[in-house]
């Protein structure tokens, strides 16, 4: 009867069309790589901030509000991978000697360790710029990935080249468009000191062989002052003072395939200009391990010398068990 | 004095011998040089002291080094011993340039040796530091990605807060001062740079016509990767190339799969999923057989009913025709039809026997 309100109505909630992003490129027919970049245990402050920058720097497979709870396991992260179609793992995580970065392939991918030396946040890197650059659209498209030094030689450095190279979506060339490429992560590998070099930087275009002046006008649409001027001829023509980073050789220009903005245009000399944002790190590879954070060490960096390599070795299966203890530990302690 | 001079003249008038005139006349050069300090007769080979553009450390050692100079010559000046007036000193010179045979001591020789000679040297020197300079400024402005020109951009920036004179002495000493450090940083960058460039890895390239030729991998079945598994196993364990085989395998896994190639190469993964396969494909079986049942029930159900209303229908109808016989016998005061006597007499034994 309708007399009589049925107080425990259940709230029906209506799911709100969310935009599910591809599995699969459209275009080339290619399974998009995404990521998960979380941490494992504790993180100090400054590490949280570098895990949210890594994250942006993901963008745009990765989820950017990703929320884990201690209790969550790996297990639980692969579970939801699968059917969301997650490829790779970035997981943070802190000892007392230093901050560890492991990169890994989900399925049963290898994972490799790299031991973080020295990192700067974004904030800071943006703080020490006179002018930090950040347009609107910079974080819709995958950035482009450069990696220098690694060579062909090692095998190590071979599979870090292809982690990498796989970590980021491919570029179909008859398809993509200039406007889409606006980000570049460098990785240079120092052989002396074994150390990688992490870098982030944003692209910008700058036509070259206009004089200072002109281009400026051009793009900020500031009507300039004329006042001492005695002609509009004396403005366009006025050699005006080159800046220091105009002096630049032809090597770091390049010529347009297709218009891009208001002021590069097509088949005219531009010059490639790199401003930088995000986190910059100091990595080096420690191991490379069969599994996900378990299977076997292929790879080690100081060789298969000391107990604790050999029992990791022995026992696969316990290693996730005894990092999350250890985990939990730093977590105990550290509340303590 | 000038009695001397005359006296001196009538002298030479008188001899008329030519030598004499000339030994003469050079005696008195050479008292007059006497009487003019070394400092200012005798061009000295110091060059002049040039501090600009060395560093602090060296400027230090240059002004100390200097100052030493001084004091030794003052002490060898007032030295009793010594005994070298101008006129050794103009002869040791002499000696020397004649042993050297240099264009630069031709040059002081040649010319007068006058006290406004060393303006000249020295505009010389500035001249020449002035070319290096230029060639010093060309040679930053071509190696200016090196990232020195960040350092001096900072430099310049931090200057630039403190004040305009000391702007300016501190731009012009750092500038000039780390001109020769940063060279060779600029160098040491070049070179890197073309060692970097050398070996250069970027992301992924598609470019659309390679894989249409590709040759098409054929999926093996479960069983056949199981296999394939096993056998890959038993080869680890081998004694003799176990080890290098199991090495060689991993890292080829590894590379396979970060490239995004799947790799099945666990035989107990394997299994599982062969057992899995099984039983999902047992349950399908399970479910298709109880389809078949439930639609053979419901079609004999379906069936049995139609006949039951069939059947049915048939006997209403005889009921119906029975009813309307009878409702004519229903008349008032009637029971309907004779049903028969109360006793059932006919017996089946008893008969009548016919008359």
């Amino acid at each position: 009867m309708a007399r009589f309100r049925n107080k425990n109505k259940k709230a029906i909630v209506k799911p709100i069309g969310k935009k599910k992003q591809p599995s699969v490129d459209h275009i080339t027919g290619d399974k998009i790589p995404k990521s998960f970049v979380f941490s494992r245990g504790k993180l100090p402050g400054p590490l949280k901030q570098l895990e949210l920058d890594l994250r942006k720097l993901m963008l745009p497979y990765t989820a950017l509000k990703l929320k884990e709870k201690k209790r969550n396991n790996l297990k639980d992260f692969l579970n939801v991978a699968g059917p969301m179609g997650v490829t790779h793992f970035l997981i943070l995580s802190k000892t007392e000697t230093a901050p560890y970065l492991r990169v890994a392939r989900t399925p049963q991918g290898p994972t490799l360790t790299f031991k973080i030396h020295e990192y700067s946040l974004a904030v800071d890197v943006a703080q020490s710029q006179s002018r930090p650059r950040c347009p609107q659209d910079l974080f819709k498209n995958p950035p482009l990935i450069v990696l220098s030094g690694f060579g062909t030689g090692d095998q190590h450095l071979k599979l870090t080249t292809i982690m990498f190279q796989n970590i980021f979506p491919a570029i179909d060339i008859n398809t993509v468009k200039l406007s889409t490429c606006q980000r570049i992560v460098l990785l240079n590998y120092n052989k002396e000191t074994k150390l990688i070099d992490f870098r982030h930087y944003s692209i910008r275009l700058q036509p070259v062989g206009v004089s200072r002046r002109l281009r400026k006008f051009v793009q900020n649409h500031q009507v300039p002052d004329l006042r001492s001027l005695q002609d509009v001829s004396d403005f366009v023509t006025k050699a005006s003072y080159g800046s220091e980073s105009e002096a630049d050789d032809e090597a770091a220009t390049v010529t347009l395939a297709s218009n891009l903005g208001r002021v590069n245009r097509a088949s005219t000399k531009s010059a490639v200009k790199l401003q930088e944002i995000g986190p910059r790190m100091t990595l080096q590879l420690m191991k490379i391990e069969e599994g996900l954070c378990s299977g076997g060490v292929i790879f080690s960096e100081y060789g298969p010398v000391g107990d604790k390599k050999k029992r990791e070795n022995k026992k696969p299966e316990d290693q996730e068990d005894s990092e999350e203890s250890e985990d939990e530990d730093n977590c105990k302690e550290e509340e303590n | 004095m000038g009695k001397e001079k005359q006296t001196l003249f009538d002298k030479a008038s008188s001899s008329g011998d030519l030598k004499s005139i000339i030994q003469q006349h050079t005696l008195f050069f050479d008292k007059l040089i006497e009487l003019i300090p070394a400092k200012f007769y005798v061009p000295s080979d110091d060059k002049k002291q040039w501090f600009q553009g060395l560093s602090k450390d060296e400027k230090a050692l240059a002004k100390k080094e200097s100052r030493e100079n001084i004091k030794k010559a003052r002490r060898e000046r007032f030295d009793p011993n010594s005994k070298k007036t101008t006129l050794d000193l103009l002869k040791q010179n002499l000696e020397k340039e004649k042993s050297n045979e240099d264009s630069d001591d031709e040059e002081t020789e040649v010319k007068p040796v006058m006290p406004g000679l060393e303006g000249d040297e020295r505009s010389v020197t500035y001249e020449e530091l002035r070319q290096r300079l230029r060639r010093k400024i060309e040679e930053l402005q071509a190696g200016r990605n090196a990232g020195s020109s960040d350092q001096s951009k900072k430099k310049n920036e931090k200057s630039e807060k403190k004040g305009i004179e000391q702007k300016k002495r501190k731009r012009d000493l750092g500038s000039e001062g780390q001109k020769s450090a940063s060279i060779d940083a600029s160098k040491k960058v070049e070179e890197d740079i073309a060692e970097a460039s050398k070996e250069l890895a970027f992301s992924h390239v598609k470019i659309g016509n390679e894989e249409k030729h590709g040759k098409k991998k054929r999926k093996l079945s479960k069983f056949m990767e199981l296999e394939k598994a096993q056998k890959i196993e038993e080869a680890k364990k081998d004694p003799e190339k176990g080890e290098m085989f199991a090495k060689k395998h991993s890292w080829k896994a590894a590379t396979s799969r970060a490239a995004g190639i799947k790799i099945h190469d666990n035989p107990k993964l394997l299994k599982q999923s062969l057992q899995k396969k099984k039983k999902k494909q047992q349950k399908n079986v399970e479910k298709w057989n109880e389809r078949i049942e439930t639609t053979e029930k419901m079609k004999a159900e379906r069936q049995q009913k139609r006949s039951e209303n069939i059947a049915e229908r048939s006997l209403q109808k005889k009921m119906r025709r029975i009813e309307k016989r009878e409702k004519k016998l229903m008349r008032p005061g009637f029971e309907g039809r004779k049903e028969g006597y109360i006793n059932q007499a006919v017996e089946t034994g008893m008969r009548r026997p016919a008359l």
